[in-house]
């Protein structure tokens, strides 16, 4: 893959804190270089990339800004003499200009020296930085205006929490799937995915065309087992769920219904009286007792522990809310979290879905219970094989939508999910956090996550939150505010360096997985089949309303 | 070598003053001259012209008929006049090469003057050193001579309008501190496209 590099300028200051700048040369059209593209210096003994973060307009002379030329013969003389543009670099990487075989961009420690040549990034500078596509090392997208792959290190990926931040629209939830889908198919993690909107599973809707892509499920096939609360939703007309979860009341704490406060209207009267109920009846017991009593129970019940009558029965009435999701049962046949580990042991990848229950507040009680379940059987495990010197459990990625609402700052100290993204990979369980609204995140938190893909977001206060903990911030954030729908900045832990790419086309994605890209073409045939037939019964004049 | 113009009369390291040999040949301000002078070329730029008597002490004195007229009617007239200009030492030739710098010595007086051939005047103007030298002189009308010489280059490389913005931005640069001057020299070229 080679490229031919385009001299744009050369180096006329900088420092490594400030960043290094750049004359651009005058022949070349300041319009068509743009902020976040990679930028290589040539230096005498090592190459710099690095990332352009601004361009300025700057002349040499104040007189010719009070009397600037007129036409464009005079403009055209004055460029590069009396004005020029300046390009603000920030270097990132550094290689050898004769790199050895097994030499790996590092991190840049030194500048170039004056004068040296700027060149935008050819194919050959991308693949040295991101390497080459592989089983564990993705194609995702290509960098602004370049058509070559930037691939995705999964290895260094499952290392640490990661994220996917970026306003709805951004295009977040495909390429989620795509990371996902390339997670499961490289097995460099098993996957459990709590998916609210039933897009990981069979198929997904695609927001441009509006026909239905296919995900995870019709993807990768039996690697991925699909879990509902709903098995008698319609997304499982083509394919059948593998379990059909039911959750017993005695498995949910007093802290998961704290997680989820806001969506059953619990006052902190109601969380303290449910300590009250939960002592003097048990851990298991207290919540089932509690939902069936009626109006002449509570009042003796009122009595008995000495609680307000009236946080009782607000608590009774918020707490009824958990009868209307039929999954919660007082007496279940199986246990879910341990299916789950038995799928796990043999290395199936979960998708958890929710059908037709897809409120928040299922969303987030059954996430919470059974990652909660779960996180304590892997602290065993682990803790047991690391006793035994054996290997632990698979490492495990737990992928949660809407993850703001778990890691608030008021409840992030106490959720399971904090404390999985705090401990990091100890013990073998990640998080991805998918997510549009990162400033209701947690700032210790955010600061633990490894990998950042940030999509388009519009809040101020979310571009500052997904920096949280990042060097260069003022470069990043510039980018970020130039971010189109479909276009993310990558950065963190598993890229080399930060990049902003256009994310690769699903339908592409989905021929490299090798299956489904047949079903694409195949139900776009379907629908225009039908249109011919609907125009052939109906006729094809169009409907005006004049 | 083409026809002389004349003869010097009068020389300094940076300029030199010559007599015109014909009354009725006036060189152009701002064109490329040249003398030759200890087996060397020595090149000008003519930035004075002047028709004088040939007395210092007597001034012409006018007629009221017109100059053709004047001069068939009392042919003498023309003997008592003449036609000096001077020019500004821009460069000279080493072996062959044109060295657009000052010489290492003048031309001597009583030399003779050609005009520059058009090889000359785009070798002397490749690039634009010489607007330099001139502007460092004292007295000289640094923006119409820059600009008048940059024109007649133009012209002898048949219009060649990449020459004109070459020397655009020659001038740009080597004026940069003058932005003014810079700007009135290119408005005046950019008049001739």
């Amino acid at each position: 893959m080679a490229g031919k590099t385009r001299h744009i300028g050369s180096i006329i200051a900088g420092s490594l804190l400030g960043g290094l700048q750049a004359k651009l040369d005058e022949d070349i059209n300041v319009e068509g270089i743009s902020v976040g593209r990679l930028i290589v210096v040539d230096g005498a003994l090592n190459k710099f990339f690095c990332l352009l973060k601004d361009v300025s307009l700057e002349a040499t002379n104040e007189d010719i800004l009070l009397n600037p030329p007129r036409d464009d013969f005079s403009k055209m003389v004055h460029a590069g003499v009396n004005t020029f543009y300046k390009l603000s670099l920030q270097p990132m990487l550094i290689t050898s200009q004769e790199p050895e075989a097994d030499d790996r961009p590092r991190p840049s420690t030194t500048v170039p020296p004056h004068f040296s040549p700027v060149c935008e990034a050819t194919a050959d500078d991308i693949s040295l930085i991101f390497g080459e596509p592989g089983l564990t090392n993705p194609e995702i997208g290509s960098p602004v205006f370049m058509d070559v792959p930037v691939c995705l290190n999964l290895e260094r990926f499952c290392k640490r929490s990661n994220a996917v931040f970026g306003k709805s629209g951004s295009g977040k939830s495909v390429l989620a799937r795509m990371i996902l889908g390339h997670l499961v198919k490289s097995d460099m993690a098993i996957n459990l995915i709590f998916d609210m909107h039933g897009e990981y599973g069979w198929s997904a809707t695609s927001e441009g065309s509006g026909l239905d892509d296919p995900s995870l499920r019709q993807l990768l096939g039996s690697k991925v087992a699909i879990f509902t609360v709903d098995a008698d939703s319609p997304l499982y007309r083509k394919i059948r769920p593998d379990y059909d979860v039911q959750i017993p009341y005695g498995i949910i704490e007093i802290a998961d219904l704290e997680l989820a406060a806001g969506e059953l209207g619990l006052t902190q009267a109601g969380i303290e009286t449910m300590y009250r109920l939960h002592d003097a009846w048990g851990e298991s017991k207290w919540l089932a007792k509690f939902l069936a009593m009626d109006a002449g129970e509570l009042s003796l019940v009122v009595e008995e522990l000495k609680v307000n009558d009236q946080a009782l029965g607000k608590l009774h009435r918020c707490l009824s809310g958990l009868k209307r999701l039929p999954f919660i049962k007082k007496e279940v046949a199986d246990d879910t979290v341990a299916r789950i580990m038995n799928e796990i042991k043999t290395g199936r990848h979960i998708v958890f879905q929710f059908g037709r229950y897809n409120s928040m507040l299922s969303y987030i009680l059954v996430a919470n219970i059974l990652t909660r379940r779960l996180h304590r059987l892997y602290v065993d495990r682990t803790d047991s094989a690391r006793a035994e010197g054996t290997e632990g459990p698979k490492p495990l990625v737990v992928t949660i939508e809407e993850a703001h609402k778990f890691l608030d700052p008021a409840v992030a100290r106490q959720t399971i999910f904090g404390t999985i993204a705090r401990e990091m990979r100890k013990y073998n369980m990640v998080l991805l956090l998918i997510d549009q609204r990162p400033s209701g995140i947690d700032d210790e938190i955010l600061s633990q996550v490894g990998t950042r893909i940030i999509g388009e977001l519009g809040d101020e206060r979310d571009i500052n939150a997904v920096l949280t903990g990042l060097p260069s911030q003022g470069t990043l954030k510039v980018l970020i505010n130039n971010l189109e729908p479909r276009q993310f900045l990558l950065t963190g832990f598993a890229p080399p360096m930060p990049v902003v790419i256009d994310a690769k086309e699903y339908g592409t994605f989905c021929s490299e997985l090798r299956v489904g890209a047949g079903v694409i073409v195949n139900e776009i045939e379907r629908r225009k089949s039908m249109d011919s037939l609907k125009a052939n019964v109906f006729g094809d004049d169009e409907i005006r309303f004049d | 070598m083409s026809e002389r113009i004349g003869e010097i009369i009068q020389v300094s390291t940076t300029r030199f003053l010559a007599q015109s040999d014909d009354l009725s040949v006036l060189p152009h301000f701002g064109s490329f001259i040249k003398t030759q002078s200890q087996g060397m070329n020595i090149y000008g730029l003519v930035f004075n012209v002047y028709e004088t008597s040939i007395d210092p002490n007597r001034r012409a004195m006018a007629f009221g008929i017109e100059r053709d007229e004047l001069l068939r009617r009392q042919p003498q007239i023309a003997e008592f006049l003449k036609v000096e200009f001077e020019a500004a030492v821009i460069g000279f030739d080493d072996a062959g090469y044109i060295r657009a710098y000052l010489p290492p010595f003048p031309p001597r007086i009583h030399s003779f003057v050609y005009p520059c051939d058009n090889r000359e005047v785009i070798d002397l103007t490749e690039d634009l050193e010489f607007i330099r030298s001139v502007n460092a002189l004292p007295g000289l009308p640094v923006e119409e001579l820059a600009a008048a010489s940059i024109r007649l280059a133009y012209a002898e490389r048949g219009n060649d309008s990449a020459f004109l913005t070459r020397a655009g931005q020659e001038i740009a640069q080597l004026l940069k501190d003058e932005y003014e001057k810079a700007r009135s020299i290119i408005r005046r070229i950019s008049d001739g496209r």
